[in-house]
């Protein structure tokens, strides 16, 4: 293996990850900056890879302003109830305000969105979600992002953000390695948009064996959005905030079609209602404002997200499981049953494949659902990431300083599930959060920020050293043992994913505790991520698969590290379902009513922690209801440290 | 080199019957390895096997002649093209390699065994179709070990890694090389040839000796997997794939999900498929 | 259900090793055909599956929770821009379905964004992205801001 080192110099924005957020970001930028290189590093092939690698079957935010059917403000109370009052709500703004000219675009390169025959609009499957025959999506949007790149380098994993060693706080590029040539890549830019994943498997998975390769996100979202920011010391926020999701049992097949379109529901294994039921006991735990089933009943206002898992945990804790999915209503409409398999076919093969194997024929049978195991990501029902700057029109001043999408580091942007705090983008969002940053890398250029950046040789050089670590490691000790995996001086980079999958479970909420942690856990858990750091610099790679599989490891290891951390800071319990503080089991709005911010320092490793204040978009809704008679009236805005 | 009959030339030294009956070995040798593999890892079996479970799976009758019209038709367009090789380079590649294998191969029987010792009768056919057999074959073999091999081409491995894969084709390749380097110094007069002669009796032993282990016999079921892939079809199993779609059978057009299609292009073109498959 | 590859039908062409997300096709060092190394990190997302120019990649269900004998198997057939599904159930019950993949020729609708008239600077001031405002609605109106909708950013607890 040659471990050549290849330079890509004078790069304008590298864009790492080539995901829907990255292809925005690469398509975008060459209108900004048409004479400017632009450069996207994408661990596997640009074609299939990121979270819609396999397709979707539908776009889940999407405003329809153009037929009147909502303004990019109702998308932001959507998100914010549904996110239990705290996000990004600036960020949501403008994300949903562009949104629709991504979807449009995606329609004019051929995208097959489907159309309702009656008005001539898309063909809605909720109030955000529009139905796309998208086997393609992936390619299609990708095109966009080759079409426009100087350069598409496939197969690259980057481990690290060089920085500049110029000036201080502002980034220099990025490097990686070629997992097929082995090769040393250093690429040098005056920006760079991190637009790779968030993380799966970092709790431990329901299944026991192949199965835990059907995650619900992608197996290889290694969470390197986070791991590459928050080595470099960028801010992050809401880490704490992972997502559960209620999905068919181990195929987890998505349901929103099903919930949506074919308008199916869930009973218990008594074939009863259950959810309202558990509602009254829950709304002491976070308060009527933020369930109010009545009003949602009334109104488009979501029973959030969590609560409704809240529910099945709780329905199948209490020993009436499991909890079913009605559809053999539904699937005897034979268009209805096509949309449901299609559905599947389209985004998850494996649920159609575990019906086939079980016999399961929705027709004839409801489907057992389940609650996943937690996931740490920024752009479906979730909101963690980066802390961003807003647009300049929008943000409050503790929301913008600059450039939309960049990070606190200077020169470093977002999209996607990098940008903390702006849940319910999915796909349509992340590609404009991608167009976003890059106009705004852009003119980040144009106005000078980037000149003077130098970047010394011992930093290069150090970093491929400590690349090439796990290879060295085990080859030099390998020599100590006969045969097998079993080594006392190193330990392969499966081993280290079972450990952190392991000890996020049983410390930091995981299924197997049933989503509970508390304080003392959540120590012990970071003690335990400490030391497992210390094994982390023994990672043993026998080839390239495991270096790449080493250095997912390390940027999921990160990521945990931020989330234990958020989730001991957070002294409250925001989103049951989610997870559960039992030393706090309640929504206390009066001290947490605040997004958290962390920093760690690259040098010392230590976390600051610390509260942002959380405004709201606020217009005749929100002014209607404050009001009324408040019912608990708690907090005002100056109770909230303010940063 | 590509006039002369260089194992009556060899007779000088090496007696006919000796030579012979290196060759019988070898054929043995094919044979028992052949035997070997089949049995040992029970893979007719397992070809029996399958065979049974599609026709299970088959939705009609396939009659005996139309199962001799599926095996000649697959054997000519197939088999003898190489056509199910989608990358037309790799398809080239092949047929140089297997008609210049076969090309060689009958050459050296004709030439041991018609013409053992008759350097002046053998015909000018046979030691011109073992050489540019023998050519042919390092021609398309060299081509595909430096340039085709998917581990090399797909994955990025160095050219000079040698995996077991690599038993098959460089063992041929080399015996070929060797074969032709050994007749032109026997035909120059070097005494070097000799050697090289070693060289080669040394790698067409592997190549002989080596099938159990090597890809040697794919020669052998690579054919019965194509001619029960195309009976598949025959019989309407198609290895429980869907047909292929139809836009324009109204079956296929018509229906709710294809909505979208009904005036767009009959022909797309290409997307993925259009690239090739080396992005790293 | 993690993929595999029959023996007989691959040729060892390396599309799947090329398009595999999470870098687990690969080819195998004994026959020079492909294989799936790690099958607990595959997604069955089928992309490898799909690209096969020989059919020869399959999936079977993982085997911590799916039973054997099932068959769920996919032709994406790029120039007809389809691609067709058949399901085939343990107990034998067969669904056949067939879907589009793009409305246009592949790659054929792009504008080149290097040929567009360059962005002026107040195009760079404002907020909108390229095609925008246009796109956005289809109409002459322009980016929803907090002005035009009547909106504030505001400190306190809203629900």
């Amino acid at each position: 293996m040659a471990r050549e080192t290849i330079v890509e110099d004078n790069i304008d924005v590298l864009v790492v990850g080539g995901g829907l957020g990255g292809s925005g970001a690469a398509w975008e930028a060459r209108y900004w900056g048409q004479d400017k290189k632009i450069v996207v590093a994408e661990k596997a092939n640009i074609d299939r890879s990121g979270a819609v690698a396999q397709g979707l079957y539908a776009i889940n935010c999407y405003m329809g302003t153009r037929w009147g059917e909502n303004n990019p403000e109702d998308h932001v109370r959507y998100a914010r109830i549904d996110l239990m009052g705290l996000v990004r709500e600036d960020l949501l703004f403008d994300m949903a305000r562009h949104v629709d000219s991504t979807v449009h675009q995606f329609e004019e390169w051929g995208l097959p969105i489907m159309r309702n025959p009656n008005t001539g609009t898309y063909l809605r499957e909720g109030r955000w979600q529009i139905m796309i025959h998208g086997e393609s999506y992936k390619p299609i949007v990708a095109e966009a992002a080759k079409k426009s790149a100087d350069a598409v380098f496939n197969r690259i994993c980057v481990t690290h953000l060089l920085m500049d060693d110029a000036k201080d706080n502002r980034v220099a590029g990025a490097v990686g390695f070629n997992v097929r040539t082995g090769n040393y890549h250093v690429f040098k830019s005056k920006t760079v948009i991190v637009a790779a994943g968030g993380a799966s498997n970092i709790f431990k998975p329901r299944s026991v064996g192949e199965g835990a390769g059907r995650v619900w996100y992608a197996p290889w979202s290694s969470g390197s959005a986070y791991g590459l920011m928050i080595n470099a010391g960028a801010k992050m926020t809401q880490m704490e905030n992972r997502i559960v999701l209620a999905r068919f049992k181990d195929g987890y097949g998505p349901v929103g079609a099903y919930f949506l379109h074919l308008k199916t529901y869930t009973q218990n294994g008594l074939g009863e209602e259950y959810e309202s039921k558990w509602f009254p006991a829950l709304q002491k735990m976070v308060g009527k404002e933020y369930l109010d089933p009545e009003l949602s009943h009334r109104t488009h206002r979501p029973i959030p997200t969590c609560l409704r898992n809240h529910a099945i945990i709780s329905e199948v804790n209490a020993g009436r499981g499991p909890i079913h999915m009605v559809t053999m209503h539904a699937f005897q409409d034979p268009h209805l049953e096509e949309v449901g398999w299609e559905n599947f076919l389209g985004m998850t093969v494996g649920q159609a494949v575990l019906w086939a194997a079980t016999d399961v024929d929705p027709k004839n049978e409801n489907p057992e659902l389940t609650t996943s195991e937690p996931y740490v990501m920024g752009s479906h029902a979730t909101g963690a990431g980066g802390w961003a700057s807003g647009p300049e029109d929008v943000s409050p001043p503790e929301y913008f300083w600059g450039y939309n999408r960049m990070m606190t580091i200077e020169g470093l942007f977002g999209a996607g599930d990098a940008v903390g705090g702006t849940p319910h983008a999915f796909s349509s969002g992340s590609f404009t959060e991608g167009r976003l940053a890059a106009k705004a890398a852009c003119k980040y250029i144009d106005d000078g920020k980037a000149e003077g950046i130098r970047i010394n040789e011992k930093q290069i050089t150090d970093r491929k050293e400590e690349i090439y670590k796990p290879l060295d490691h085990y080859k030099i000790y390998r020599n100590e043992i006969v045969a097998g995996t079993v080594s006392p001086s190193y330990i392969n980079p499966k081993h280290g994913l079972d450990r952190l999958q392991k000890l996020m479970d049983e410390y930091c909420g995981g299924v197997t505790v049933s989503y509970m942690t508390n304080e003392k856990l959540l120590n012990i858990g970071l003690k335990k991520l400490k030391v497992m750091e210390e094994d982390l610099e023994k990672l043993g790679a026998k080839d390239l698969h495991e270096l790449l599989r080493a250095w997912e490891l390390k940027h999921r290891h990160r990521t945990a590290e931020c989330v234990t951390q958020h989730t001991l800071f957070r002294k409250e319990t925001r989103w049951p379902g989610y997870y559960y503080r039992g030393d706090a089991m309640k929504l206390d709005d009066e001290n947490w009513h605040v997004l958290t911010v962390s920093r760690r320092d690259p040098e010392t490793g230590e976390y600051t922690m610390e509260k942002a204040p959380c405004y709201h978009l606020v217009g005749d809704e929100e002014k209607a209801a404050k009001k009324k008679p408040a019912v608990r009236k708690k907090v005002t805005a100056k109770r909230v440290p303010a940063e | 080199m590509f006039t002369t009959n260089h194992f009556a030339e060899l007779s000088a030294v090496i007696s006919p019957g000796i030579m012979q009956t290196f060759v019988v070995i070898m054929i043995f040798l094919v044979i028992g390895g052949t035997l070997f593999d089949v049995i040992h890892k029970r893979s007719a079996t397992y070809f029996f096997n399958a065979g049974d479970k599609a026709r299970k799976n088959a939705t009609r009758e396939v009659t005996g002649g139309e199962k001799i019209s599926v095996v000649a038709k697959t054997t000519a367009s197939e088999i003898l093209t190489s056509s199910e090789f989608c990358n037309p380079k790799r398809r080239i590649a092949h047929l140089l390699g297997m008609y210049g294998f076969i090309a060689y191969l009958i050459a050296t029987l004709v030439m041991v065994f018609g013409y053992p010792t008759d350097v002046q009768g053998t015909p000018a056919l046979w030691p011109f179709l073992w050489a540019v057999g023998a050519l042919s074959v390092c021609v398309g073999g060299y081509w595909f070990w430096f340039f085709i091999r998917v581990d090399v081409a797909a994955e990025g491995n160095s050219v000079f890694r040698v995996v077991k894969a690599d038993l098959f084709i460089l063992s041929l390749v080399l015996s070929c090389t060797f074969a032709l380097i050994w007749a032109f110094l026997q035909s120059a007069g070097n005494p070097l040839s000799g050697l090289f002669l070693v060289f080669y009796l040394i790698t067409s032993i592997v190549l002989f000796g080596g099938v159990p282990w090597s890809k040697f016999a794919h020669m052998f079921f690579k054919p019965a997997a194509a001619i029960q892939k195309k009976l598949s079809v025959a019989d309407g199993s198609l290895d429980n794939l869907p047909r292929p779609a139809d836009r324009t059978n109204p079956e296929d057009s018509d229906r709710h999900s294809m909505e979208l299609l009904k005036d767009a292009p009959l022909n797309m073109g290409l997307g993925i498929k259009r690239e090739q498959p080396n992005h790293y | 259900m993690p993929t595999f590859v029959y023996m007989t039908r691959c040729d060892g062409c390396g599309h799947c090793v090329d398009i595999c997300p999470s870098d687990i096709m690969h080819i195998d060092p004994t026959h020079r055909r492909a294989y799936n190394i790690e099958p607990d990190m595959c997604w069955e997302c089928y992309s490898c599956v799909k690209a096969c120019p020989q059919n020869a990649i399959d999936a079977r269900g993982y085997a911590d929770f799916a039973p054997l004998g099932h068959s769920v198997r996919v032709r994406r057939e790029e120039e007809k821009g389809t691609i067709s599904w058949k399901i085939k159930f343990r107990d034998g019950t067969e669904k056949n379905f067939l879907s589009p993949i793009t409305t246009k020729p592949w790659g054929s609708a792009y504008p080149e964004l290097k040929n567009e008239p360059a962005p002026t600077g107040d195009m760079r001031d404002s907020q909108n992205l390229y095609s925008e405002p246009k796109f956005i609605r289809h109409d002459d109106g322009e980016l929803h801001t907090l002005e035009s909708n009547n909106l504030e950013m505001k400190l306190g607890v809203y629900y």
